[in-house]
């Protein structure tokens, strides 16, 4: 056996005994319990396991675990402490959600984003959320939120 | 009030079904697809993969209880292989293990050997040699064959749509979990939680009551999810009730694309006559649908094809024929629109062809023949508060048809490279199940004696916010605030006998019984209030969480009515059910009222050709739509959106391309691409007419779902339009989508990338 990992999640440190190249989204998902973050396609090309790495976003379903060791991982679950509030209400305002399940996703990306660039414009948004995948095809809403959480979080700074 | 489902997605505290908490010892399936398109299976050992680690069973057709049959409308779908195969990725056997990897690892250690038989792919070519599903369909009216002779134009050609995979993010999946005295309890991702159950008990030998299916909430779905998340929950049934432990299957991505259905693949002939002026005479249409290697839902689907083969125009002489062609391809299945797109393109493209021969703008003529009030549809029904017209003119009128037009022509004749191009699309659909009988819902609605209230219906939510929708007809019908109201996960135990979540009619239905349900309550509640104040209950009304006497507030709160009430023994439960009225349709006749209502829009759609490179952008979509009078405009302009971007997917860039034999290359992200937000036009603008009430939906509403998804039919004409900005074409074929390559093969004038990938 492979000795433990450590990753820290959501601000805890957490000891896992798993293969090193188990994907980050099942540990996530089956060894710790956060299913917040979902599978899709499993090749890195929709953005539903989006989680973040040190503050960039990652693909979890492509990342095999032991490149986190030692890395802080935010999940949805733990994104209440950078970006939650704004990128939330900002969501629900808009009602951006149809099915749901590509949101977290979303949410990551977008705060991821937003930590870079508090005040992207429009071209920034679009290159930075282009191939998250939202099959309800909630795109022009998820615009619509970062641009109104960007305004939020420039209200909040000046 | 936010939706409370809005505010659990941004946290991720939705679960959906792969979430949900395993039980202990819940073992994991993984299926076997067949790898071939047909043959006869000579030899089926499982024993390699039994003697695997973790491994429960491997389950094949021999293990079935009772009948390996899961068919819905035609009885001809085994849930596991039986004798033959008659599709790629149709499931042979199920293997159930410790683990999602010890199962599928086992699985590949399966020893199948087939002889493989003949396939076939197209449908004209199916239909040549009598593989149908069903016997031809026709809807006509009027004398088409001697309105040819009065024609000043004919047009005559052939028009192809492809296939489009759902990909809803959440893959098929189930969890069974067996209960005390022989009780499965099955968490399903599907729309149809009355047919899972249904299913699962002819399969394992049970009744219906010993089954429970609850859905909380499904990951998408847009019709993949109605008939096709049952055999992978049945199967899931299957072992758990062999094996008395849960089991739960969630398909790979990669796996759901090739053992699932998809949107049916069209190939049709269609010939349309007009008169000296432009207006439509007659028309006549012959529809291939590749139904796939079972019925599944085609011939219903192929019936919504025949009512919308006029799309919103009236056309006197019509003849329109079906056929469901069987084609050794997964079944093709339920998707937005349900046929009903299909029928609209090959429409547009006759109209199409008529404008470029007549050297006349295509809006012109579809202006000219829009339906009005109570005209006739082919099919006998009249069109009633017939919004096409209006809807057509307030579209041309605020988004500025005519400067838009000018813009277009003064960049085409600057831009050598660059061509724009733009296309209206009217869309007339139809609402109602076509099967009469699915037209039914029914709702439990409970109060407790706190006062909140507990409310169960038939509908699934999907995303398309019919919780929320229901829950504000509730909290208006009973005077109370949403806050109270809990809509509660669908389920088979609370309302029983449920139609599908499907046809955009899951509010229209669900809405009207649970606003039954609480009418009900509510005069239950104002006899009891009428007796507490000593006066009549006619003067009595709920509102604002009060009791309200001739309009004025009286002492009388909610929470001290409803506790007053249960102390007087009245029943704070109620059912209530409700079925469309007046719906009727003689499929041999071809004729009858299969609607309860049509929903009427027009887009306005611009798109952008670059000639060098071959690739489109779809610039602008505005939508004039009729949604009703809107229960909620936010959550309904929320699906005419997403159904939009669906529907651009759909004629643009979704393209399902297979081997020749027959297994489906393009089974990935990597290789199927659908809209993200650098494909989303920037300018997406869906207004609402106004005053559109519709007294023949729950609080004068309309369906939103299906719809909308029609206008992105007009990406496909906006690009052909910047393509005859470059170069004429031919007017007598039309195929979709309109991918880059196919674009480039336009361009250079190639006639067969006008056309379908040559299948024969």
């Amino acid at each position: 056996m492979a000795k433990p990992i450590e990753l820290v999640v959501n601000g805890e440190r957490r000891r896992i005994d798993v293969e090193p190249e188990m994907p980050l989204l099942w540990v996530l998902r089956d060894v710790l319990g956060l299913t917040g973050t979902k599978y899709s396609c499993g090749i890195a090309e929709c953005g539903a396991c989006t989680v973040l790495l040190d503050g960039e976003e990652i693909r979890s379903c492509a990342t095999p675990v032991s490149e986190a060791a030692g890395h802080e991982i935010t999940t949805i679950e733990g994104l209440a402490h950078t970006h939650f509030h704004t990128l939330q209400e900002a969501w629900i305002a808009e009602e951006v959600p149809q099915c749901g399940y590509c949101q977290p996703g979303q949410l990551l990306a977008a705060a991821a984003l937003l930590a870079r660039n508090p005040h992207p414009d429009d071209a920034e948004i679009v290159e930075h959320m282009s191939g998250i995948l939202c099959r309800c095809g909630t795109y022009q809403r998820i615009r619509r939120a970062i641009r109104r959480a960007a305004g939020t979080a420039k209200g909040a700074a000046s | 009030m936010p939706s409370p489902d809005a505010v659990a997605h941004v946290r991720a505290r939705s679960p959906f079904v792969d979430d949900l908490p395993e039980p202990e010892g819940t073992l994991h399936g993984a299926v076997l697809p067949s790898p071939v398109a047909h043959g006869r299976i000579l030899r089926l050992d499982t024993a390699p993969a039994l003697a695997m680690p973790g491994v429960a069973a491997v389950l094949t057709a021999a293990d079935v209880p009772g009948e390996n049959q899961i068919g819905g409308i035609v009885q001809d779908e085994a849930l596991l292989a039986q004798g033959e195969v008659h599709h790629v990725g149709q499931p042979v056997a199920l293997v159930v293990a410790a683990t999602p990897r010890q199962a599928r690892a086992a699985r590949d250690l399966i020893a199948l050997e087939i002889e493989e038989l003949e396939a076939v792919f197209d449908p004209r070519r199916a239909a040549e040699r009598g593989k149908l599903i069903a016997p031809a369909r026709t809807i006509a009216c009027g004398d088409v064959d001697e309105a040819w002779a009065r024609c000043a134009t004919i047009v005559e050609g052939r028009a192809d749509s492809g296939a489009q995979e759902h990909l809803y993010l959440e893959t098929q999946a189930c969890l069974a979990v067996p209960e005390a005295r022989g009780r499965l309890h099955l968490f399903p991702a599907t729309q149809s939680p009355s047919g899972v159950q249904r299913i699962t008990a002819r399969v394992l030998g049970l009744q219906m009551h010993d089954i429970e299916v609850e859905v909380q909430r499904l990951g998408g779905a847009f019709g993949g999810k109605e008939d096709q998340a049952t055999p992978w929950a049945v199967m899931a049934a299957l072992a758990a009730h062999r094996l008395a432990r849960p089991v739960k299957i969630v398909l790979g991505r990669g796996e759901d694309m090739r053992m699932t259905g998809k949107r049916h693949p069209y190939s049709t002939d269609f010939r349309l006559g007009l008169d000296g002026e432009g207006r439509f005479l007659a028309f006549e249409a012959t529809y291939y649908q590749s139904s796939g290697a079972a019925a599944d839902l085609s011939t219903a689907i192929l019936q919504r094809t025949l009512f919308h083969a006029t799309n919103a125009y009236f056309v006197p002489n019509v003849r329109v024929t079906g056929f469901c062609c069987r084609t050794n391809l997964p079944p093709f299945t339920a998707f937005r629109g349900f046929g009903g797109p299909q029928a609209m393109f090959v429409m547009e493209s006759a109209i199409a062809a008529a404008a470029e021969r007549l050297g006349r703008p295509a809006r012109e003529l579809q202006e000219l023949n829009l339906l009005r009030e109570n005209d006739p549809l082919p099919y006998g029904m009249r069109v009633r508060r017939a919004n096409a017209r209006r809807s057509f003119a307030e579209a041309v009128e605020r988004f500025g048809l005519g400067r838009r037009l000018r813009e277009i022509e003064e960049h085409n004749a600057a831009s050598p490279l660059l061509k724009r191009g733009l296309a209206l699309m009217p869309v007339c659909f139809g609402i109602s199940f076509t099967n009469a009988s699915l037209n039914q819902a029914g709702a439990l609605v409970h109060i407790y004696t706190d006062g909140s209230v507990s409310l169960s219906t038939a509908a699934v939510e999907m995303g398309q916010g019919v919780a929320t929708k229901i829950r504000r007809i509730a909290a208006g019908a009973l005077g109370i605030s949403e806050r109270r109201i809990r809509v509660e996960s669908t389920s088979t135990s609370r309302v029983a006998n449920m139609s599908p979540t499907a046809a955009s009619t899951a509010t229209d239905l669900n809405g009207m019984a649970a606003l039954l349900a609480c009418r009900m309550l509510a005069s239950r509640l104002r006899t009891s209030a009428a007796e507490l104040l000593d006066v009549r209950a006619e003067d009595l009304e709920l509102r604002g969480e009060r009791v309200l006497l001739s309009g004025e507030v009286t002492d009388l709160g909610w929470n001290e009515l409803v506790a007053a009430t249960w102390k007087r023994r009245v029943d704070l439960t109620a059912h209530a059910f409700y079925s469309t009225p007046n719906l009727h349709f003689d499929p041999e006749e071809g004729r009858g009222r299969p609607f309860a209502y049509h929903v009427f829009g027009t887009a306005m759609v611009e798109a952008t050709v670059d000639l060098l490179r071959g690739t489109a952008t779809v610039d602008a979509v505005h939508v004039v739509h009729d949604a009703g009078r809107s229960l909620d405009p936010l959550v309904d302009r929320g699906q005419a959106e997403g159904g939009i971007v669906q529907g651009l997917g759909w004629m643009t860039m979704e393209d399902l391309v297979h081997a020749e034999d027959g297994r489906l290359l393009s089974d990935s992200l990597a290789t199927y691409k659908i809209p993200d937000l650098h494909f989303t036009p920037t300018a997406l603008e869906v207004v609402f007419l106004e005053d559109a009430a519709n007294p023949a939906a729950v609080l004068q509403t309309k369906a939103i779902g299906e719809p909308p998804f029609m206008y992105g039919i007009g990406a496909f004409f906006a690009i052909r339009n910047a393509i005859c900005a470059a170069r004429p074409l031919a007017v007598d074929r039309f195929v979709a989508p309109l991918t880059n390559e196919r674009i480039l093969g336009m361009l250079d004038g190639k006639r067969e990338e006008q056309g379908a990938r040559s299948e024969e």
